[in-house]
């Protein structure tokens, strides 16, 4: 029995031994075929430390500074990667050849792209692989329409977000980190960057670029991340309100400011305002010329009220913004807008008296019908119970 | 307005034969039709404009055709009531000038004394009703209402139908002042409706007389008892001669009609004087281009590589070039193709397929071939490219 079960220990090192021979020929002879074919890993005591090594074959080359490559529309296409920004970035722990698919042998394959534009429009949708929820949202974008209809200068995920340097913008819950959303207009700039302009030196773009607040709406705030939508449509006129009304109506915001709140509901209530939700609900793609926020407070040029030279506290600014649909308006008219203010005594007092008068005037008449008419209908019960003629 | 007796031999409540009275002339009849059609369109198309934010209001305008379609059916009606004003100024004023019939209609002392006397009688402090006459205290507190009613709803109209004008002449919070009193006075005049017009001739008792035009004389008895017996003691027939008429017409038609046409105009201002707003949508204020793409961030590039004409040599300058811009891959530790650039003597041996460099004739030599073809990677820029072009041609000089 004792030398059957030793047999058996025997057999088995021997097996192990043989399979590990086995493996250990077979990784020779698949090795040098892969050796062939990539450069073998130069050890680059800066890169080491922080990349995988995966991709420490290709930084070898490619955060050589210089390398370039001359494409056909002769531009030069920059094929060098900043690895200490890569080092940083969202996407550290992911291969190159995880985008690069097509770029897994020496030497690489020649690029189909005729230009440096050619190339990232061939390589954006890989982004999808990985960021299915974003990518989805982008195909319903003003962005990627424009890209449909033919505009290549329309943004597609590279633009705003540089794969090799993009740095992590979210905490684990996902919310963006305070440091990201200082940065959010800069990047809109690249191509808007008449329109961030006028936003650096509006209420909201001053508070953000010059005093670091993140109170305020950064670009995608208001016209969303992705899935950005065309911000000329009426939909997008009508539902403006909402959209400033997200913060204008939050107290935990506002107060902060001594802002009303009431802004949105004193808006509700105006003629101009009463319209616009009605279209916004009723007929959201039927423009209508009754203004939104942004047509009196300006839209990326947005100026605090009392702001001295633009400030619409001031009755001349305010007659001005009228007149642009009541030509013939004077300096009365500003006046017929309650400025945001509910009606009190020492407000818009005329309209505070006209709603106290009848809030006691209606009470009153009717009260004094109904009991009369209460008084009448009591005595003809009473009198046909009676028999008695109601005369 | 006076009323005629009718005489049918109808059979009454007692059987016996009903006097039937005639009480509102077939012109008055369709006054009020036209009034109550365009009371009810003015409040089924106003209210839902005042309660605008509650569910029921948002279906009630939608299903008019939207809020701007409500306004329009408002507008139309505002037009025909105040038309219908128009028209019952003319005829009163035909019934006070022409046919002179008594102002029957004007409140009175009496009236107040009437509704107290009828209240007390319903809370049984009183043994009788009061007797009134062609018009009761309700019909006149209802006449009077409506009468006040379209003078609130016509100044505040016209206040929120020309707001220019309106601000030219008063402050410009009179605006929505007048909205508040309009919204205030249009709930008072429909719940008065409801408690008082509905409560006094169609629950009370149907009234029909405003649609047949006639009462009988039990009705008459029982609600207008003085002119029940005004009519009977003959006093109420006013019938006039034609001459004292067609006389008192050719000085009141002239007359009336040159007010009824000043009020028409009037009319027309009320519509149309004011261009109040521009009727296109408004263009953005201040339009910023949209796409102004910044200056990119230049590519970049290698460092220039100093190439001296006078020194074309591997040691002097070519050497380093190789070094910065080759030796990754073709280099000492990694000779791609067995192609190293470590030294002069690697380079001049070549790759493992035979010599990359041909003294004297860059045009054969591999190295050239290749770099000239461009998109090989650690691609050479042209000034690099010519000064190893000019090396190989001058024999490919070590030193």
């Amino acid at each position: 029995m004792r030398r059957i079960k030793n047999n058996h220990r025997l057999k088995f090192v021997i097996l192990v031994f043989g399979l590990g021979l086995v493996i250990f020929a077979v990784g020779g002879l698949v090795s040098p075929v892969g050796a062939s074919s990539v450069p073998v890993p130069v050890q680059n005591p800066v890169l080491a430390q922080n990349i995988s090594p995966d991709n420490t074959a290709c930084l070898t080359c490619h955060s050589q500074p210089g390398l370039t490559k001359t494409l056909p529309s002769g531009e030069i296409l920059s094929l060098t990667i900043d690895s200490s920004h890569f080092s940083e970035s969202a996407h550290k722990d992911i291969a190159c050849t995880d985008c690069h698919t097509d770029i897994g042998s020496f030497p690489h394959p020649d690029l189909k792209a005729q230009t440096i534009r050619d190339f990232s429009m061939q390589m954006y949708p890989i982004c999808q692989k990985c960021h299915q929820d974003q990518f989805n949202k982008t195909l319903d974008s003003v962005h990627m329409k424009a890209v449909e209809a033919g505009n290549t200068n329309a943004a597609i995920c590279t633009d705003c977000h540089n794969p090799h340097s993009q740095p992590v913008i979210t905490d684990s819950s996902g919310a963006l980190l305070p440091a990201a959303r200082l940065s959010i207009p800069e990047i809109c700039a690249r191509c808007h960057s008449a329109i961030y302009n006028a936003y650096i030196q509006s209420v909201h773009g001053a508070a953000l670029t010059q005093q670091g607040n993140t109170d305020v709406p950064t670009c995608i705030d208001c016209h969303g991340v992705h899935n950005i939508a065309d911000p000329t449509t009426t939909a997008f006129r009508l539902q403006s309100p909402l959209l400033c009304a997200k913060c204008h109506t939050n107290p935990a915001i506002m107060d902060k400011y001594g802002i009303s709140t009431q802004v949105l509901n004193t808006y509700v209530a105006d003629f101009h305002g009463t319209t616009v939700t009605l279209f916004e609900k009723q007929s959201p793609d039927q423009p209508t010329n009754k203004p939104v926020c942004f047509d009196c407070h300006g839209v990326h040029d947005i100026k605090r009220v009392d702001d001295p030279v633009y400030g619409l506290q001031m009755k001349q600014n305010l007659l001005l913004v009228c007149q642009r649909c009541h030509p013939s308006a004077n300096l009365n008219f500003p006046d017929a807008w309650m400025s945001h203010y509910i009606p009190s005594p020492t407000h818009d007092s005329i309209v505070y008296f006209v709603n106290l008068f009848y809030k006691f005037f209606i009470p009153a008449v009717i009260g004094s019908m109904g009991i009369y008419v209460i008084s009448d209908i009591v005595r003809r019960l009473i009198n046909r119970r009676k028999g008695v003629n109601h005369a | 307005m006076s009323t005629k007796m009718v005489v049918k031999k109808q059979t009454g409540s007692k059987n016996r034969p009903m006097r039937i009275y005639k009480r509102f002339h077939w012109t008055q009849r369709i006054e009020h039709a036209v009034l109550l059609i365009t009371f009810s369109m003015l409040a089924i198309t106003g209210l839902p404009q005042k309660f605008s934010t509650s569910g029921w209001a948002q279906a009630l305008i939608g299903f008019l055709g939207g809020i701007e379609t409500t306004r329009l059916i408002h507008h139309i009606f505002a037009i025909v009531i105040m038309l219908l004003a128009v028209y019952h100024i003319f005829d009163v004023g035909y019934q006070i000038f022409v046919r002179r019939t008594p102002l029957n209609m004007l409140p009175g002392i009496q009236d107040i004394k009437d509704a107290w006397q009828a209240f007390i009688y319903n809370l049984g402090f009183s043994k009788k009703r009061p007797q009134m006459g062609r018009f009761t205290f309700e019909e006149k507190a209802e006449y009077w209402a409506l009468i006040w009613g379209i003078v609130i709803m016509g100044i505040t109209g016209f206040m929120m139908w020309n707001p220019i004008t309106t601000a030219r002449l008063l402050p410009g919070e009179i605006i929505p002042a007048s909205k508040a009193a309009h919204g205030g006075e249009a709930l008072l005049a429909v719940m008065a409706i409801v408690v008082w017009h509905m409560y006094g001739v169609h629950l009370k008792r149907f009234n029909k007389a405003m649609f047949t035009g006639k009462q009988t004389e039990d009705e008459m008895l029982h609600e207008h008892p003085l002119e029940l017996a005004d009519i009977k003691a003959g006093i109420t027939d006013r019938s006039l001669d034609p001459k004292t008429l067609r006389r008192r017409k050719t000085v009141y038609y002239p007359i009336a009609g040159v007010l009824a046409g000043a009020m028409l105009f009037g009319i027309y201002g009320f519509i149309g004087g004011e261009k109040t707003a521009i009727t296109t949508v408004l263009p953005i204020s201040n339009p910023i281009p949209i796409y102004v793409p910044q200056t990119p961030t230049p590519i970049p590039t290698s460092e220039t590589s100093t190439i001296l004409a006078g020194s074309l040599s591997w040691d002097a300058s070519i050497g380093a070039i190789f070094q910065s811009r080759c030796s990754l891959c073709h280099g000492a530790k990694l000779a791609t193709n067995g192609l190293s650039f470590a030294t002069y003597a690697d380079a001049m041996h070549g790759a493992n397929d035979g010599p990359v460099i041909i003294p004297g004739d860059a045009a054969n030599s591999k190295l050239m071939v290749i770099q000239s073809a461009g998109g090989h990677p650690g691609q050479l820029n042209a000034g690099e490219l010519t000064a190893i072009e000019n090396w190989i041609n001058a024999g490919a000089l070590e030193k």
